[in-house]
This record gives C-alpha cells, sequence and structure tokens, in this order.
C-alpha cells in the first residue's frame, strides 16, 4: 500500500478524536471501530481525496494553537473544548478549512450513521427537541463559537457561516 | 419468456452474455456490427435499439454488474461499488463541488431518482436557431421516441400511497403559494417507497437500465463486457473501426466494429476518450455545463419520516423559464443528511435524535456558467466550472423560497448552509437574510448531478464536436449519444432526453445501414 494512504499513529489518533467530538456520546461513535474504518476507507478512495483526508486530519490537530491560542493538539484538549475547536473550523472564514472539515465530518457521517443500531435509532421515534444554543451557553464563554444563530426573529441578526 | 415474480430480469440473462472484465483468463478479440461504450441511459438504449434491428452488438461497461438482489440501503457500500470514484468525484472551480455518476451497468440510472422529463419545447427551439441544429431535431422527431421510452419503462406519477410526508409537505406549500407544482413522473414499476433511489433499487422496482434495455439487448443477442474500461476507440482512414479496452483485471479487450462506435460514457468521460482517440476539435472539452443542485434542511414541528416515501417526489418548474430553476424534493439517508446537518458534538446530536423531523427539499439551477472537461493526472478526468454571478441570484432567490415554505409548512428550524448567512434560521423573518446571501460561489454547498456539453453537437466543425447526424466531424461511424452533445443544458432532469436523442440517433443509423445494404 502506499505510504500515502497510511496513517501515523499521531494522525490516527486525531482523526479519532475528531469524529468521536462530531458524533460523541455512549451510543456515539466511539462504539466503533473507527482505526479500522479509517485504514480500510483511504485504502479504498482515490488518491485525492486521501489527501484531502489527511489535510484535513492535520488541520483539526493543529487548529486550537490558532482558535485557542494555546500550544496544544486536538489530542490534548478536554472533549468539550474539542467540540467548540471543531465549531470554529466549521464556521470558519477560510472555504478550504470548511470545506475540509466538512469532508471530515461525511466521512465519520457514513461511518456513524450507517451503522444499523444508530440508523435504527434515528429513523424510529424523535427525541425531545434540546435547543442547540442552550448547549452552546452552557461552554465558557472565551469557547463560545463566535455568532450563535438568534433564537427570535426581532434579535439583532448578524450574518453568520454556516456549518455544512 | 418474462422473470418469474421473485426474479429479478438482472438473474435471467442468457448463457455467455456477459462477460466480466475482472475474470477474464486471456485477451479478448472479438467482432460485433456495432461496439457500444457505456451501459447507461444513452448506451443501453443505443444498444438495444441497434440490437433490435437485428446487428450484433457489444457493449462495454467500465463498472461492474451489481445485481438488484446485492443493492440495500448501506450508502458507503453503495458509494463503493456503483459510484464513479467511490462517490467522491468533484467539480473543481472558484468552488468544489462533487460530482455523482454511477459507474455500474445502468449507469446513472441505477443511483438517480428516475425522474422523467421530455425535453422542453423552448429548448429544443433554441438548439435549432441559436446551435445550427435547423431541422435535425425537433419535437416531432422525438415524440414517438419519448412515447415508446415511456411504454416501455411503465412512467407513471408517484403514487398517493408512496408519496411520504416529504413529497406531501412541499406540494402542499406549492399550493397554498400559487406556485405550478405535482408529483414527479418516473421510471416506476411499483414503488414501494424505500426511499432507495440513490443506493440502488433493491426492490427492482425503479426501471433503470441494469434491469431494463441492458437485458432486453441482450436478450436480443448483444454481449455486455463489464469492468472493461474503454482506452480509446481505433480510429482508421477517418473512420472507427473498434474500441481497444482494458478488463480489471489486466487483459486486454479489443472489440472490432464492422459497422460503427457509439460512445455513450457521460459528459465527463466522452470527451477524453474521444481525445485519447484522436479527436482534435476545438471544441472538445468546452461548453461544459451543469444543473448545480442545493438542499435545505428543515427540521419540522410534525413527523416527516425521509425513509418512507418515494425518494425524489415532488417538483415544481414554475421557475424554470422565469429564474433559470426547478424545485424538487429529496429524502436523504442518514448517512448523507448527517453530513449536511448544521453542527457537531452535542448540537449535532440534538439535531439528529429528531431526524425523522427533518425534511429537505432542494434547488436545481440551469445554471448559465459555462466549463471545460480536460484529461487529468493519471487519466482521470478534471472538470472545471464557476457559476456566475446571474446563477448565484437564481439560487439564492429559490433558497429563500424554498426556505418561506418550509417556516411555512410548520418549520422550527431551517437550514439554508450558505456560509454568510445564520446556519440556523429560526423564524420566516430571518428567510430576508438568504436574499442577501453573498453571490460568491464558495458560500454554497451545492452537488453536480446533471452534466451537459464539452462534445456539443452543431454543423460546424470549428464549433462543434459532433454533426447532425451525431457522428464526429473528424472520424465516420463514431457517433456520441451521451448528454456531452447537448448544446445547452435544459432546467429539467435529463435521463428522458438522453435516451430519446440515443434511440434516435441509433434508429436513423440503423435504418441507414439497412438502406445501405438492400442497395
Amino acid at each position: 500500500m502506499s505510504p500515502l494512504r497510511r496513517l501515523t499513529r499521531f494522525e490516527l489518533a486525531c482523526a479519532k478524536d475528531a469524529f468521536i467530538a462530531i458524533f460523541p456520546g455512549d451510543q456515539g461513535i466511539a462504539t466503533m471501530d473507527i482505526d479500522g474504518y479509517v485504514k480500510d476507507t483511504l485504502a479504498r478512495i482515490p488518491l485525492e481525496p486521501v489527501i484531502g483526508v489527511r489535510l484535513a486530519i492535520w488541520i483539526v490537530a493543529l487548529a486550537p494553537i490558532f482558535v485557542l491560542r494555546r500550544l496544544v493538539t486536538l489530542h490534548g484538549l478536554a472533549p468539550s473544548d474539542r467540540e467548540l475547536v471543531l465549531v470554529a473550523l466549521a464556521t470558519s472564514r477560510f472555504y478550504a478549512v470548511r470545506q475540509l472539515l466538512l469532508a471530515l465530518k461525511a466521512v465519520a457521517a457514513l461511518l456513524y450513521a450507517g451503522d444499523p443500531t444508530v440508523r435504527a435509532r434515528l429513523l424510529g421515534p424523535s427525541e425531545p427537541l434540546l435547543t442547540p444554543s442552550r448547549i452552546v451557553r452552557k461552554a465558557p464563554r472565551s469557547l463560545r463559537p463566535s455568532a450563535p444563530a438568534p433564537e427570535t426573529p426581532n434579535e439583532k441578526q448578524k450574518p453568520h457561516a454556516a456549518v455544512a | 419468456m418474462p422473470p418469474s415474480p421473485d426474479r429479478f430480469p438482472d438473474e435471467d440473462l442468457p448463457q455467455g452474455a456477459v462477460v466480466d472484465g475482472l475474470a477474464l483468463t486471456r485477451d479478448v478479440d472479438e467482432a460485433f456490427d456495432y461496439v457500444v461504450i457505456g451501459s447507461g441511459a444513452g448506451g443501453a438504449v443505443a444498444a438495444h435499439t441497434l440490437a433490435s434491428a437485428g446487428y450484433s452488438v457489444g457493449i462495454l461497461e467500465e463498472g461492474p454488474w451489481v445485481k438488484t438482489r446485492d443493492f440495500g440501503s448501506d450508502v458507503r457500500g453503495a458509494f463503493d461499488r456503483i459510484m464513479r470514484d467511490n462517490g467522491l468525484q468533484v467539480l473543481k472551480g472558484r468552488a468544489y463541488m462533487p460530482m455523482i455518476q454511477g459507474r455500474c451497468v445502468g449507469g446513472s440510472t441505477v443511483v438517480n431518482s428516475a425522474i422523467v422529463w421530455r425535453t422542453p419545447e423552448d429548448v429544443v427551439d433554441d438548439w435549432s436557431a441559436r446551435f445550427g441544429l435547423g431541422t435535425a431535431i425537433t419535437m416531432k422527431d422525438l415524440d414517438p421516441h419519448f412515447d415508446a421510452l415511456e411504454r416501455d419503462l411503465h412512467v407513471q406519477s408517484v403514487a398517493d400511497d408512496v408519496l411520504g410526508e416529504n413529497n406531501r409537505l412541499f406540494l402542499e406549500q406549492a399550493r397554498k403559494n400559487g406556485i405550478e407544482a405535482a408529483p414527479m413522473r418516473r421510471y416506476d414499476k411499483g414503488c414501494i417507497g424505500s426511499g432507495n433511489c440513490l443506493t440502488g433499487c433493491a426492490d427492482g422496482k425503479k426501471q433503470g437500465m441494469n434491469i431494463s434495455y441492458v437485458p432486453w439487448a441482450l436478450a436480443k443477442g448483444a454481449r455486455i463486457f463489464t469492468s472493461c474500461r474503454a482506452e480509446r476507440v481505433e480510429v482508421r482512414g477517418r473512420r472507427a473501426v473498434g474500441v481497444i479496452a482494458r478488463g480489471h483485471g489486466g487483459h486486454a479487450v479489443r472489440l472490432r466494429a464492422r459497422r460503427g462506435v457509439f460512445v455513450a460514457a457521460s459528459t465527463v468521460q466522452t470527451p477524453n476518450l474521444l481525445r485519447r482517440s484522436g479527436i482534435r476539435s476545438r471544441a472538445l472539452g468546452e461548453h461544459f455545463q451543469a444543473h448545480p443542485g442545493l438542499a435545505l434542511g428543515g427540521l419540522m414541528k410534525q413527523r416527516v419520516d425521509m425513509s418512507f416515501g418515494a425518494t425524489q417526489g415532488a417538483e415544481s418548474i414554475h421557475f424554470r423559464k422565469s429564474d433559470r430553476f426547478k424545485l424538487e424534493t429529496i429524502s436523504m439517508p442518514p448517512e448523507l443528511a448527517a453530513a449536511r446537518i448544521p453542527g457537531v458534538g452535542s448540537e449535532l446530536a440534538a439535531r439528529m435524535a429528531r431526524f425523522g423531523d427533518v425534511a429537505v427539499w432542494a434547488v436545481q439551477v440551469r445554471a448559465e456558467a459555462e466549463g471545460t472537461v480536460r484529461p487529468g493526472w493519471g487519466g482521470g478526468d478534471v472538470v472545471r466550472l464557476t457559476l456566475t454571478e446571474n446563477d448565484l441570484r437564481a439560487t439564492r432567490k429559490a433558497c429563500a423560497l424554498l426556505g418561506r415554505m418550509l417556516f411555512e409548512a410548520g418549520a422550527r428550524e431551517v437550514w439554508p448552509g450558505i456560509y454568510g448567512v445564520p446556519y440556523v434560521l429560526r423564524s420566516i423573518d430571518d428567510v430576508k437574510l438568504i436574499e442577501e446571501a453573498p453571490l460568491d460561489p464558495r458560500a454554497y454547498s451545492f452537488i453536480a448531478t446533471h452534466l451537459f456539453g464539452a462534445a456539443r453537437m452543431g454543423p460546424d466543425p470549428r464549433t462543434s464536436v459532433v454533426g447532425l447526424d451525431f457522428a464526429c466531424h473528424e472520424a465516420e461511424e463514431l457517433y456520441v449519444v451521451d448528454s456531452s452533445i447537448f448544446p445547452t443544458n435544459l432546467g429539467v432532469n435529463p435521463q428522458h432526453s438522453i435516451m430519446a436523442l440515443s434511440r434516435l440517433a441509433a434508429s436513423r443509423v440503423a435504418a441507414r445501414a439497412s438502406r445501405s445494404a438492400v442497395a
């Protein structure tokens, strides 16, 4: 196999951290074979997307340095901080950063939502809505995304980036 | 003999009709009257038409034959087995767009939603007047072919009992807004609303080419070489005489063509195949067009359950002429929707927990932008297209309309997926923000599914690749019958137009060949 398709242990650990931050929880992606899935995916897909996925992993890995201004990789962060770093990347003003995070999210989604148990749960009855802005407000002020969407129509609206 | 009810048409194939390029143990060299490259909408219909006229036909298909019984709802498996580049092909320009194409027997008809639209009359008139097609292709020419295709493929409107809530809500809202809309007409032989069109219909109800014209052509004596990539058309003395291909197992496959070669490899692959075959037209690879699509999600107050109902079952062409867009529904499986639902972590989880309440409606833009198809690194194809400001204006107008309709239909949240607009809108008053979205293609999350041009038809060899008889200007008996010959995009789904034009071309070629044989 081409070395380009083989992740280092550090890259694999960061990919795993990112996947778990995207789909967290007791019944989240952490319960699945992320290592095997990532290795298998990179072995199958064309080389160009392989490079894109690796680039995305590195951006995610080093993002805390730019987002939190702390000399630490994603692996060294607490789970709640990892989530906020990913939110910041998803709403980045840099198109390439947004797209690469979207690519990583799409790869993770194929594993997570493709799991038969998760699928059955998602397609079953809905759970009560937990307003996302309430979740965001629980985070420390310094780690909140720059512009959470307003909840009321009358609140002054500031254009805000899309999370893909 | 019709297949028994418990068997699918792709399970009752004539002995020896399918040659698997992966399992070949030696090189192949065979001769046919006609060789057809591609088994999608264009290729399958051409092969069937030629075989029905009594000619021997060899079909080359780059992908495998994935049988109906092996289809399922597994998106990743489908991407790996039946999509080009595992579903990761992208169109490059100022922004990247995923570009979905099937790569299997049946081509994109295996993974699309089987939507039927006759070529709009204004498009045919435009081709005639502006691109010099004159009377070569008229509605009068096409109508009998549309009729035959609709009979063969059981075209019908989505039945009420399999419409599903996503489609029903769209129709209701369109009606309330005075927007002309209707259930889609599809190639549908008893759809049961499994919502799995995108991963291949495991029930054998969607009438893709894999269970219709390809098996029917084989029943008439045609043979298909699957998992064989066409490397080039052999052109000798300005005449196409065969195709050189390679099986995925590594063996060479040479199919000689006594009468001619039909290319239906798709808008992306045909231009570079022609280039590799020595065609040097200045117009080759130019004038590529698309219908970029963008989906808006809505988290509704009521249950929608996208897992039941026609994958795409409702649409509106109300704005096709005035604003160059078409509205339609699309039910996404969780694996694809999850990437599109806003947020990560607990925010995403909260929304995913209500996946059953999600509705997805989309816009297809008849983009005026033109791009190129060029050979890429390692034998790949590079497609470039950057949408114009007009295209983006049309997009945001359509998105704003869909956003309003979703709120009126009971959405708590609408997810526009446009950078520069809040990623979650919570009231109908927020929709005006979409109308002010940036006119920058990088702000939008488009997907390109309908592709056109790049081997355009026309009378002038300086500005077109294919002549009015569907043959390349530079090579006799080398016909192109996919949407690469379309002078423009359509504003409606193209499969029906591709099939009708292919049937028209193959009928004309067969009739001319039989006349010359008699003479």
